[in-house]
């Protein structure tokens, strides 16, 4: 067991280390760097959005469906105060209600 | 000395938000893999060693279904690969740092900690890297902690993530995207994330969340470009 834990340690060390190698013989050029610079929008989002959308194994569209109106007064609250604690208060509290 | 508490405290504080979300997944690590028959030990090993939720939810699965080896390894991999995306992205920023700092740094660069590397000066200063590190081992130590409650209280706790306690990793990361979506590319990756993903983690494709966000970081690639040529000719 310890084995598997240490072999997975490596990998995910690996995955995170590798481009900071400073001995690896390559720059990131402007227009990569441009493509790149969509990568934290673009895994977050992957991430929050299957929560919200996929319950018990299935897509729910369902306008009941609290995971969904409780990101969307999120999303509100996100974009008119920039606040990190005011949305989450405000996303769990509505979600805690409805749930 | 003042000079390093105000990051510490700043890194400390930007990230307690997230590590008070990730209160449910890093109690099920603990609890679930007890359940699978994991030692204590291995356990926490499991959270100081590899701290990284998703692979280690679906390694103690695997584990506990007395997988192989390989396939262990290759999925951890594959949920692992994302990472390669943070560590191109702030490569330029951090390449030029000692390996004291690198190394460390590299150590705790979670998702989480990736939200808080988008500054332009970011990993640059003295002061950025305390900021940075103080919020990744916030995180590390945070991560450790949920997990041995999750071990010690086991089987007592209900399962945490069932309650829909885990619709505030969604709220947290909102407050952390929403922000930033100030351009119609940033918009439309937004999108194209969302639906790629809640598409393909639907149907069980398990590269789901690295297909999806190249796939969206080429749409809002491909925005970009097309904005810039219609600019250059008008």
């Amino acid at each position: 067991m310890m084995t598997t834990i240490l072999l997975m340690a490596c990998i995910t060390f690996f995955t995170r280390y590798l481009f900071l190698h400073r001995a690896l013989p390559f720059k990131v050029g402007p227009k990569m760097q441009q493509f790149l610079s969509f990568s934290a929008p673009a895994v977050l989002t992957a991430i929050w959005v299957p929560i919200v959308f996929i319950n018990d194994g299935g897509i729910n569209l369902n306008w009941q469906n609290p995971y969904l109106s409780a990101a969307i007064v999120a999303i509100i609250v996100a974009y008119k105060t920039h606040n990190i604690y005011l949305t989450t208060l405000a996303g769990m509290g509505l979600f805690l209600i409805l749930n | 000395m003042q000079s390093i508490k105000k990051p510490v405290l700043k890194g400390f504080l930007d990230m307690l938000p997230l590590c008070l979300a990730v209160i449910p997944w890093g109690i099920l690590c603990g609890s679930l893999a007890i359940q699978n028959g994991f030692t204590p030990f291995e356990t926490q090993a499991m959270s100081l060693l590899v701290f990284a939720g998703s692979a280690q939810l679906v390694a103690i699965e695997l584990i506990a279904g007395n997988t192989p080896l390989l396939t262990i390894l290759f999925t951890t991999f594959i949920i692992s690969s994302r990472h390669f995306l943070y560590g191109l992205a702030v490569r330029h920023k951090v390449i030029e740092q000692p390996m004291r700092w690198r190394l460390p740094i590299s150590f705790v660069l979670t998702d989480e900690l990736f939200a808080f590397s988008h500054h332009p000066r970011a990993y640059r200063t003295k002061t950025r890297l305390i900021y940075a590190l103080s919020a990744g081992f916030s995180f590390y130590i945070a991560w450790n902690i949920w997990t041995l409650i999750g071990i010690v209280a086991g089987t007592m706790l209900p399962d945490l993530t069932n309650l829909g306690l885990d619709f505030a990793i969604a709220a947290t990361f909102i407050a952390l995207v929403i922000p930033g979506v100030k351009n119609l590319a940033t918009l439309v990756t937004v999108i194209v994330a969302g639906i790629c993903a809640t598409l393909l983690k639907s149907t069980g494709f398990e590269l789901w969340l690295v297909c999806s966000a190249l796939l969206a970081m080429s749409a809002g690639y491909a925005v970009t470009r097309i904005v810039k040529n219609k600019d250059a000719k008008s």
